[in-house]
């Protein structure tokens, strides 16, 4: 399980160091500049989306049988 | 030379053969029809076709250009593949209403006119129902109802459109609407079926409660054809692009909460349909060939989803995350098909959703719609930990108690024939992409794409690993817009049976009293004459202080007995009104004689 966990801390670090070398041939957004951008938005968008799961399920989660 | 006929014909009219068929000719005669259809697609040259005069207009059956081709192509792969799925299926009903199904799904994409187009769509929802209702539980039957109430709301919205676009453009054709009311009102329907916000709750409600094999091809062919009509009717319109971002992403965050599979599926159909719509709505050449590319990888990986979820609940029995996992080395196939599908739902590279959704994204971003780019790319991170947690909770999670094994091989080996399209397409795009609408200069494969979408996954995935507890499924469900529309149905339920129903008794009832009197009244008109005067008397006797007490008790007693009117039967007594009524007829005639002589 370390082995795999070390894999996959090397695969994020390479893919991160790539994202240096590999930028669009036409930057539209300001964002688009950001080496590794997709990293970034990555974790944000991850965190983000758990933070409105967590936030809409608390208002609208019900019982099974809600609807009988 | 053979005549291609509109393949719709060969699916509609191939289904009523299907109850006369037994055993292996019967299966034989499923995966014909479809092989046929296939060969009529490619035999279907471009222009209009099988046109019919009816009142004073034409009827279209085979409008035929790439966009058309494209869309009824897909449709009848996996047409042949859902039906080599469901080949195992021993009712007759559900085949026939999966070939009408299909075969509308078609009639509605090779429509000419909006008439037809009409017709078809309806039949649609008609036949598609019966998927659902297959299923024979109490779930299933009420999901029916909502399904097709919301189903006939939205055909309403798309005849009263089509009636007043008739009337005031005067043309029938389908083509590209504007924003008028006839517009808004046929946006409205065809939005019902593509589940627009907040018109899509029919789709998460009716798709899960379906028959294993019926959910496959109600994943693929409604919200498709519409997706098509959109396409073809408001290609470019700035609010469908918008509807399309909103929907991937509040599909994707509902997707998360929900425990059963085939619902958490369903909500990827509203999030994966918004990538489309968003296409639509930005109406440039890369993003309509975006979103129709994604239509096509969308209905293999999606159907295939369909599919292995469908073979998990037809070996366990069981629907919900909390109830299911360990189910990896049970049944391989499923497990290694449904990665596959995650794999190409999630836009991975190496898999079809990454050529079609790339398309999209940068057709937002080359229209400089910043907001439209980042929701696409969010609802690509929210797709990739949405399948996380049905893979691994389906699959991979412990779960000891569970006992499974693999299913049927004609399901397998659909699964498995839709799972190398889906990796086939994803490997080599130029097979999609040479029969897209619009010649295609999009590059799917380059390192800044590639390295991008891993970057994504990865660090997306490293979240799911070390917030997995918050991942985790729930028992419960998540209440969505339907609650507004079953509480609107309450609200007219209790309408009609409290407010409407009430009324309708007091009425009746007044009405009741009236007819009583009447029939009171009628037995002996001389009567009410009778009562006055001994009521008169009474009072002018109380009133006057006339006679004794008794004399007065007398005259009351007198007039309640005639007022009670319930004198025993007497033949003679009832002999009088009858001609009294007889003379005052004659009375009547005869004056009327007198006017009409006098005139």
């Amino acid at each position: 399980m370390k082995v795999l966990k070390t894999l996959y801390g090397l695969v994020i670090g390479l893919s991160i160091l790539l994202g240096f070398f590999f930028g669009p041939d036409h930057a539209v957004f300001a964002w688009h500049k950001i080496p590794s951008w997709d990293a970034i938005f990555g974790v944000l968008g991850a965190l983000g989306l758990l933070a409105a799961v967590k936030g809409v399920g608390a208002i609208i989660f019900r019982g099974e049988d809600f609807y009988g | 030379m053979v005549e291609p006929i509109p393949p719709a014909f060969l699916f509609i009219l191939g289904a009523w053969l299907i109850p006369f068929l037994k055993g292996r000719m019967k299966q034989v005669y499923l995966l014909l029809v479809p092989s046929l259809a296939l060969i009529d697609l490619f035999l279907l040259k471009p222009g209009t076709h099988w046109v019919y005069p009816f009142l004073n207009y034409s009827l279209v059956f085979a409008q035929v250009d790439r966009l058309s081709l494209i869309v009824g192509l897909i449709f009848v792969i996996i047409g042949f593949l859902a039906l080599l799925y469901s080949l195992q299926v021993r009712e007759d009903g559900q085949h026939v209403a999966a070939f009408l199904y299909v075969g509308s799904s078609l009639g509605v994409v090779f429509a000419g006119d909006f008439f037809s187009l009409f017709i078809f769509w309806e039949i649609m929802a008609v036949t598609s129902v019966f998927l659902i209702w297959y299923q024979r539980e109490k779930g299933s039957l009420d999901a029916g109802f909502r399904y097709i109430l919301m189903h006939a709301f939205g055909g309403c919205c798309l005849l009263a459109g089509i009636v007043i676009h008739f009337s005031t453009r005067g043309t029938m054709a389908v083509g590209p609407l504007g924003n008028d009311l006839a517009s808004m009102l046929i946006l409205t329907g065809f939005g019902l079926n593509t589940a627009f916000l907040p018109l899509h709750t029919w789709l998460p409600d009716s798709y899960p409660e379906g028959t294993v094999t019926g959910s496959v091809f109600l994943s693929v062919y409604t919200t498709k054809t519409g997706l098509y009509v959109l396409a073809r009717c408001f290609a470019g319109a700035d609010g469908v692009a918008f509807m399309g971002g909103a929907m991937a992403v509040y599909g994707v965050i509902f997707a998360l909460l929900q425990n059963d599979v085939r619902r958490l599926l369903s909500y990827h159909i509203v999030s994966q349909v918004g990538y489309m719509v968003a296409g639509v709505g930005l109406g440039t050449d890369l993003a309509i060939n975006g979103s129709i590319g994604h239509v096509f990888n969308h209905i293999l990986y999606k159907a295939l989803l369909f599919m292995c979820m469908g073979a998990v609940i037809f070996r366990t029995g069981r629907r919900k995350l909390t109830e299911l996992g360990g189910l990896a080395r049970k049944m391989p196939v499923t497990t290694l098909t449904c990665v596959i599908a995650a794999l190409s739902i999630s836009g991975a590279p190496g898999f079809n959703g990454f050529v079609s959704k790339g398309m999209v994204i940068s057709a937002a971003a080359e229209k400089h719609d910043a907001l439209l780019e980042l929701l696409l790319v969010l609802a690509s991170v929210g797709t990739f930990l949405s399948f996380i947690k049905l893979c691994y909770f389906t699959f991979f999670a412990k779960n000891k108690a569970l006992e499974a094994r693999e299913v049927p091989w004609p399901m397998q080996l659909a699964m498995a024939a839709t799972a190398f399209l889906c990796v086939f397409i994803g490997v080599y795009p130029q097979s999609l992409y040479q029969f897209l609408p619009f010649p295609v200069v999009y590059q799917a494969y380059t390192p800044f794409h590639v390295v991008g979408v891993i970057q994504l996954f990865l660090l997306a995935g490293l979240v799911f690993v070390l917030a997995q507890r918050h991942f985790a499924p729930h028992r419960g469900i998540a209440l969505d817009f339907d609650y507004f529309y079953r509480l609107g149905g309450r609200f007219f339920l209790w309408f009609c049976s409290a407010v409407l129903n009430a009324a309708r008794l007091g009425l009746q009832e007044r009405f009741a009293r009236v007819v009583r009197a009447t029939v009171h009244f009628s037995r002996d008109p001389l009567w009410l004459a009778e009562a006055a005067t001994r009521f008169m008397e009474l009072k002018i006797h109380e009133g006057f202080s006339l006679g004794s007490k008794h004399e007065i008790d007398e005259l009351r007693s007198e007039f309640k007995e005639v007022r009670k009117m319930g004198r025993a039967y007497d033949e003679n007594f009832y002999r009088r009104p009858i001609g009294i009524g007889v003379f005052l007829a004659l009375g009547f005639f005869f004056i009327l004689v007198l006017i009409y002589l006098k005139a």
